[in-house]
């Protein structure tokens, strides 16, 4: 479990969320959804440990996240609508540094089974400048196979579907799938809730947050 | 299991992606060494064809091409991974930011020099630089670009997200930059009139010291900032 224990988090001068109580699940996913603006982003930003709480507490069963940073970044991976990709080098290239920006010792072979998840080998020596936002969302994702062999628990997604082509959402729910077996925790924003063929907890800020 | 690498490998890694990033575009690199060739040209053209003049202040023109050619490329040393979401990959590593920028420092700082020492040989006929200069100003130019890099990443982190970055970055970093022109150019003028020049390397060595430790603090924290907001 995931316990957010009177929350408060600002974003620039604005405050988000103001004393502010969760709960999230272990080893299930969790939908965050709610409105534009509504602080879907921050909350997961927050939670990722980009975002400094103002005050209050993450806790992950007993132990406060932050105060481990080391052992929390090894134990998530967050996505977000930025990527992280960068264009000067190949959809390869980058799934490699940053494996390796991870600490993660990777064979090229695990690489290539990653890229294949989302069906990406066709496109793996493709510069990310020529990519489609489609392709780099992709790209981005294919990490998230990665942590089937170095043991990560949760997986802090905002807004992965959004580019994504039929197909491609069918791998992705895959790859969750194969990830709750493992006993994985899938926390995501998103806004359209009927492409995921899993259960899921909502978790509706719009009704939460008064 | 997996093996898992040890933040040495990690640092070493990190300076190679820099590497790849940059090789892949060279225009940065190569603006760099046209800008400060053409600096260097602008005053030998200015000063007009008197030798003894150029004598005097060759030291310094060629210290203030360098450090004019560099400033307006340090911004985007962080920049791009800003914009592009690496930094907040970065944060949700295991591996300290501190360390991170470090390693971008240390890549950047390879980075310039290699082709500025390659282009050595072409200042020294441009601005008759004395022969026996040449291995102090090796050095020199070895420790201080290591400074104006640490120092650099402190302003690129100081001006990211900000909307007038490219201008607000000289202003905040020329001032602290101006040790490294004087001990450096005083190296220089040590060796010219046959004095021990390793009372200003020395305190070149010391300074750089100084921006080593604490540049990648100051602009780790910095850089938590500009994401979080």
């Amino acid at each position: 479990m995931l316990y957010l224990q009177d929350v408060t988090i600002n974003r620039g001068s604005k405050i988000v969320f103001y004393n502010w109580n969760a709960k999230i699940e272990n080893s299930k996913v969790t939908i965050i959804s709610g409105k534009n603006g509504v602080g879907k982003s921050t909350l997961l930003r927050a939670i990722a440990g980009i975002i400094p709480l103002e005050k209050g507490i993450v806790k992950n069963y007993n132990n406060e996240i932050f105060k481990d940073k080391i052992n929390w970044g090894q134990n998530l991976i967050y996505i977000d609508t930025k990527n992280g990709l960068s264009k000067d080098l190949t959809v390869y290239e980058n799934l490699k540094t940053w494996s390796e920006m991870k600490g993660w010792k990777t064979s090229d072979d695990d690489l290539q089974k990653a890229l294949d998840s989302l069906d990406m080998l066709n496109h793996k020596n493709l510069y990310v400048s020529q990519c489609s936002e489609g392709l780099k969302k992709r790209a981005a994702l294919s990490r998230l196979y990665l942590s089937f062999l170095f043991d990560v628990k949760f997986w802090l997604l905002d807004e992965p579907t959004n580019e994504l082509d039929k197909k491609s959402i069918i791998l992705f729910n895959k790859l969750i799938q194969k990830f709750l077996e493992n006993k994985g925790t899938v926390l995501l924003a998103c806004h359209e809730l009927k492409l995921f063929d899993f259960s899921y907890e909502l978790l509706n800020l719009d009704l939460l947050k008064k | 299991m997996s093996v898992k690498s040890s933040f040495i490998q990690i640092f070493i890694s990190h300076i190679k992606r820099e590497f790849l990033i940059n090789f892949r575009s060279l225009v940065d690199v190569i603006s760099i060494i046209s800008f400060m060739i053409l600096i260097v040209i602008l005053f030998i053209l200015g000063i007009g064809p008197f030798e003894e003049k150029l004598r005097l202040i060759s030291n310094a023109i060629f210290w203030i091409g360098l450090i004019l050619a560099i400033i307006p490329s340090l911004e985007k040393t962080l920049q791009r991974d800003y914009d592009n979401g690496w930094l907040d990959q970065t944060i949700t590593s295991p591996t300290p930011m501190e360390l991170v920028l470090l390693s971008k420092s240390l890549a950047y700082w390879l980075i310039i020099i290699i082709p500025l020492l390659i282009s050595l040989p072409l200042f020294i006929v441009l601005l008759n630089i004395n022969l026996k200069l040449i291995p102090w100003l090796l050095v020199s130019i070895l420790v201080g670009g290591l400074s104006i890099s640490l120092i650099g990443i402190i302003g690129s982190a100081l001006t990211l997200g900000a909307k007038r970055g490219n201008i607000l970055l000289p202003i905040l970093i020329i001032p602290l930059i101006i040790p490294i022109l004087i001990f450096g150019v005083g190296i220089s003028e040590a060796v010219i009139i046959n004095e021990s020049p390793l009372g200003n390397l020395f305190l070149l060595i010391g300074f750089t010291l100084i921006y080593l430790v604490i540049s990648p603090f100051i602009s780790a924290f910095l850089i938590r900032i500009a994401i979080s907001r």
